[in-house]
């Protein structure tokens, strides 16, 4: 940022020059950032080229053999699976979210708060516990099954748990309130006046709705695929309890390195190449998204 | 004069009060195996603190100490973990003269493959990884891993998501050696693995008895702690050791060798190597208890459990592959990535 030399009487405010006060206020996310994000991905990256021993432990010794290991097919594969999911996942989130955000974000102040306060809700409980409730839900003698034999509707029992569909509903479940609530942020700021413009230049509802309120949103959108795509990317609980651990996925490969097959060095590697699939999606999510308007 | 002595005593005890609160003993085990009751029990009659950390693996386990990380006084690895420590000197010796409890153990859990001369460990708890079939859905005798991995069977199953547990099951079923995994062993196993994983319903570790129990599959390869609880369940769940020979595991107690508390960790075997003690143990979880003393005061029911006690004994251990764990889990993770 270049300083503003033809205002030599203007006050040098903080968004120019950011002073102590700035960097003190800054200094506990800094600090955090280092001990906790900085750091650990540096040894990430060391381990990542060091090998295995016998036991598990690590010796340095450096080469890149175990990023010629990520690129064999059977771990390709499942980085594409995994990216199919989590695909998949983020589509569904906004299929779903996205009205309801948008109804929250249009509607009355107290009933708003109390429509958000119920997105939140499930955050009350433990993840897992939320996960077993889902269980409970689609297993074979269950509440799922049970009320459709009560319905009498003639149909066979679903076998959905430990399928491919469990996992989905899993993720999309655990994900979905972070679709709604940066969808949510944007809706609720719409200019109604805008949307009246469009109207009164001769757009119907569903050219209102493509060209002038999805572009509005896009920030929230935008913002929801990160917070929904790249962690369900990452997921290995869902994948264990819901789908009967039968299709490994990029974070169970990661999990078994550590905790079964000894072998931190491949492990590290994998977590490094998913560093950087993170990075490129969050470039080029950035990319596409319009800058919106101050 | 009396105010002073008596101020002189209170301090002392104060200070010795201070001191015994300051012996402490830190435990570092499995999940889900050792009894709250049991460190309490220890805690109040000695007045060692226990710090109780746990794993849920041996791998875990392994790691974690292979990284320098934490001052354990006490673990429990599996038999073949355990080996890797011996081997590479991460075990100090135990004190015999400190144990005198471990008369209880039966002869038959001493020396062991893992631990020949019966130095470094000392038995906690053993088991077996055997068949548990629901006998009202399942009509066809099972015996063997053949009878479970059968096409009709698809979908029915539920199996320890272990990747060793599978492909050694692999391997007794072609009458291979389980403990010396080479290429050519690992080529032959990979078809029937290939084949077993497609017929697999869930994959599970954690709580492979849930799946039973729920209705979800009617046949499992499960911890023999599992099963006997299945079966304390519903007597419909008979637990069956497989024909072609099964895994026996071997949970031990040992001393690191780094351990700062020795005296307090002996004092904690030898307390869980006590009958009364060892007998809350089997209450909670049952696997087949070594200490045979403990074992006389378990109730004929508890004793009757096929899976807690099988009458067959064509289990082993397993010993540590070193690197082949790496070679067996992307087996694995190929065949399941396939289907």
């Amino acid at each position: 940022m270049s300083a503003p030399t033809a205002a030599p009487f203007a006050p040098l405010t903080d968004r120019t020059r950011p002073g102590w006060r700035a960097w003190a206020l800054l200094a506990p996310m800094v600090l955090w950032l280092i001990v906790f994000v900085v750091i650990p991905g540096i040894i990430l990256l060391v381990y990542s080229l060091c090998e295995r021993d016998e036991v598990g432990g690590v010796i340095f010794k450096f080469s890149f053999d175990n990023y010629q290991r990520v690129f064999d097919p059977v771990y390709l594969r499942i980085f594409g699976r995994s990216i199919g999911y989590a695909a998949l996942t983020t589509v569904l989130c906004v299929v779903i979210g996205y009205p309801v955000a948008f109804y929250i974000g249009r509607a009355h102040e107290a009933l708003r708060n109390r429509l958000l306060l119920l997105v939140m809700v499930p955050f009350w409980t433990s993840f897992l516990i939320r996960t077993y409730a889902w269980i409970t839900i689609l297993k074979q003698e269950g509440m799922l099954n049970s009320l459709v034999q009560t319905m009498n509707l003639g149909l066979e029992p679903f076998n959905l748990l430990y399928t491919p569909t469990a996992v989905i509903i899993g993720l999309v479940y655990a994900y979905l309130p972070f679709m709604i609530l940066p969808i949510y942020g944007s809706a609720e700021k719409l200019d109604n006046s805008l949307i009246e413009a469009a109207y009164d230049l001769g757009a119907g509802p569903v050219r209102a709705f493509s060209s002038v309120i999805v572009p509005l949103t896009m920030p929230g959108i935008a913002a929801g695929t990160l917070l929904v795509f790249v962690p369900a990317i990452g997921m290995f609980a869902i994948t264990d309890l819901m789908g009967g651990a039968k299709v490994p996925m990029i974070g169970n490969v990661i999990q078994n390195q550590f905790l079964q097959a000894r072998d931190w060095p491949f492990g590290a590697a994998l977590g490094v190449i998913f560093m950087l699939m993170f990075a490129l999606t969050y470039v080029i999510l950035q990319r596409r998204a319009p800058r919106p308007a101050a | 004069m009396k105010t002073l002595k008596s101020l002189l005593a209170l301090g002392a005890l104060l200070v010795a009060a201070r001191f015994s609160a300051a012996a402490e003993v830190n435990l570092f085990g499995w999940s889900e195996y050792v009894p709250q009751e049991v460190l309490d029990g220890f805690t109040a009659e000695t007045g060692i603190k226990v710090n109780f950390e746990t794993y849920a693996s041996n791998e875990e386990l392994l790691s974690k100490l292979v990284a320098g990380a934490g001052a354990y006084d006490l673990i429990q690895p599996s038999d073949y973990a355990a080996e890797v420590m011996i081997r590479r000197g991460m075990l100090a010796p135990l004190d015999a003269a400190k144990l005198t409890n471990l008369k209880n153990i039966g002869s038959q859990y001493r020396a062991l493959p893992h631990d020949p001369s019966g130095k470094f460990t000392v038995p906690y708890m053993t088991g077996t990884v055997g068949i548990v079939v629901n006998t009202e859905k399942v009509k066809d005798p099972i015996k063997g891993y053949k009878d479970v991995f059968q096409d009709k069977h698809k979908d029915r199953l539920v199996v320890l998501n272990d990747n060793r547990e599978i492909v050694t099951w692999a391997l007794y079923s072609l009458g291979l050696a389980i403990n010396e995994i080479t290429p050519a062993s690992l080529a032959k196993a990979r078809p029937v693995v290939a084949k077993w994983v497609k017929l697999v319903k869930v994959f599970d570790s954690d709580s492979p008895k849930t799946a039973l129990l729920n209705g979800d599959v009617d046949i499992g390869v499960v911890w023999s702690g599992e099963a006997a609880l299945l079966w304390n369940e519903n007597k419909k769940f008979q637990y069956v050791l497989p024909a072609e020979g099964a895994h026996m595991f071997v949970d031990t107690l040992c001393i690191p060798a780094t351990a700062k508390n020795k005296d307090a960790a002996h004092a904690l075997i030898n307390y869980i190597l006590r009958p009364e003690v060892s007998k809350i143990i089997s209450d909670k979880f049952p696997y087949t208890n070594p200490n045979l003393a403990a074992r006389k005061l378990l109730t004929p029911a508890q004793l009757a459990n096929p899976a807690s006690y099988p009458t067959s004994s064509n289990a082993r251990t397993f010993r540590d592959i070193g690197t082949a764990a790496a070679d067996i889990d992307k087996l694995v993770t190929d065949l399941k990535s396939a289907q």
